[in-house]
């Protein structure tokens, strides 16, 4: 199945298009909004669509490839692969996040442990 | 920008280009500059910065006070007619014959092609909403801009090269014209490069981005490469910054007690740790468009 372009680019923002591709479609790969075996819309599609240089998503498409989040498969374009790999580009994508998080905590020379401590009920909190 | 060998028979290449009008007012001042095959560069430069000088330079319609202009490898200013026949330009000021018919100068300027793609100027013309029957001389500056542009098309050139080419565009036209400019990227075969003061325009549609200050390339890079390098750090310490603080490749600098504002080149985590280490503070990195970009390079 070839989902329709459910993306959006602000061109004038300082995150560069190719990036801003890639957040997007990982998010929606990541909340099962494109399931693993979809493919991605065309690139000729895309860039028609958000009326972005066909460049940009080409290379939004082949770093997400490196990625390991989508394959190509000749003649018929590129494959979001399956859950296994889902879980690891979870992961990846929050630990940005986490590395700030352990930055902040050591420069107010919090313990790890009161770390974890802190962040953990609002984990549950969400899940609630 | 540098001495790096650069692949034989680029579309538009420069060498140490110097254009001076008159004894001293330097246009150009020691370009080295090439614009790679099937890129979409965007020229950004303030008024007066020398775009039109550059471009006019490089098309071989201005003769460089020194150094050497080349198109596909040949000497800009002793064009071969084959050479020619793959540029399309699209200058500043159009002038065209104002007593013709559309019609009559679309066939006018094909003729000079030994390949004319009537197919696509008529397309365009179609889309655009240019009356072939009207006189060239009663068309709106829009008009007219579109005009030049599907002329500039019609033997669907290799390199296409257009100066300000959405200045006197109205914001529907405009759109317009970058989806156009889109369409011929697509098939990755055309170079197109553009001048333009107007950097939301860049930003959709170019690749690549060239910055002109002064007469000189600032920056010759990948548009993305730009974004993704130069940043604004928001810098909070827990005790006053003392005047020493300093950031590498840092291109605008503002303390103030406590806190800094600085702008960098090549961000990178190392220098945003060193930071949080050197002076025990908390460094947010903000992104910059491109306009944003500009005027920090230009303030610095």
């Amino acid at each position: 199945m070839r989902p329709a372009v459910s993306i959006h680019v602000s061109p004038n923002s300082g995150v560069p298009i190719y990036r801003q591709l890639m957040d997007q479609l990982r998010a929606q790969v990541a909340g099962g909004r494109i399931a693993a075996g979809d493919f991605l819309p065309s690139v000729r599609q895309v860039a028609e669509e958000l009326q972005v240089n066909p460049m940009t998503v080409s290379k939004a498409y082949s770093l997400l490839e490196r990625d390991g989040i989508v394959e190509l498969v000749r003649g018929q374009g590129m494959r979001v692969k399956d859950i296994a790999t889902n879980g690891k580009v979870r992961r990846e994508a929050i630990l940005p996040l986490l590395k700030q998080v352990a930055a902040t905590a050591k420069q107010l020379s919090l313990k790890p442990e009161q770390v974890i401590a802190q962040l953990k009920p609002l984990l549950e909190e969400i899940e609630r | 920008m540098s001495d790096a060998p650069i692949a034989p028979r680029a579309p538009l290449q420069l060498r140490r280009v110097h254009k001076y009008y008159g004894a001293s007012v330097a246009a150009l001042d020691g370009v080295d500059w090439s614009v790679p095959a099937g890129s979409v560069v965007g020229l950004l430069g303030q008024n007066a910065a020398g775009k039109t000088t550059l471009i006019k330079t490089a098309l071989g319609l201005l003769r460089p006070t020194r150094g050497e202009a080349q198109i596909f490898g040949e000497d800009a200013w002793d064009l071969p007619a084959a050479v020619k026949a793959r540029i399309g330009y699209v200058p500043q000021v159009i002038t065209l014959y104002p007593w013709l018919r559309v019609r009559q100068l679309i066939n006018y300027t094909a003729s000079f092609y030994p390949h004319w793609n009537d197919e696509l100027v008529r397309t365009l013309a179609l889309n655009w909403a240019i009356p072939r029957e009207e006189k060239v001389g009663n068309l709106s500056v829009g008009t007219l801009q579109k005009l030049a542009i599907v002329l500039a098309l019609g033997h669907e050139p290799e390199l296409l090269v257009l100066d300000e080419p959405a200045a006197s565009l109205d914001p529907g036209a405009r759109r317009d014209f970058l989806r156009t400019i889109l369409d011929i990227a697509a098939d990755g075969r055309r170079t197109i490069l553009f001048s333009t003061h107007i950097t939301s325009d860049l930003e959709r549609v170019a690749d690549r981005v060239a910055i002109l200050r002064a007469g000189k390339i600032t920056y010759d890079g990948e548009l993305d490469e730009l974004k993704d390098s130069v940043k604004r750090l928001h810098v909070t310490a827990e005790a006053p910054l003392p005047p020493t603080f300093s950031v590498p490749g840092t291109v605008r600098l503002k303390i103030e007690g406590n806190e800094a504002l600085v702008s960098v080149r090549d961000v990178s985590e190392k220098i945003v740790d060193d930071i949080r280490r050197n002076y025990a503070a908390t460094v947010g990195v903000q992104d910059l468009n491109l306009e944003d970009i500009f005027l920090e390079l230009h303030h610095a």
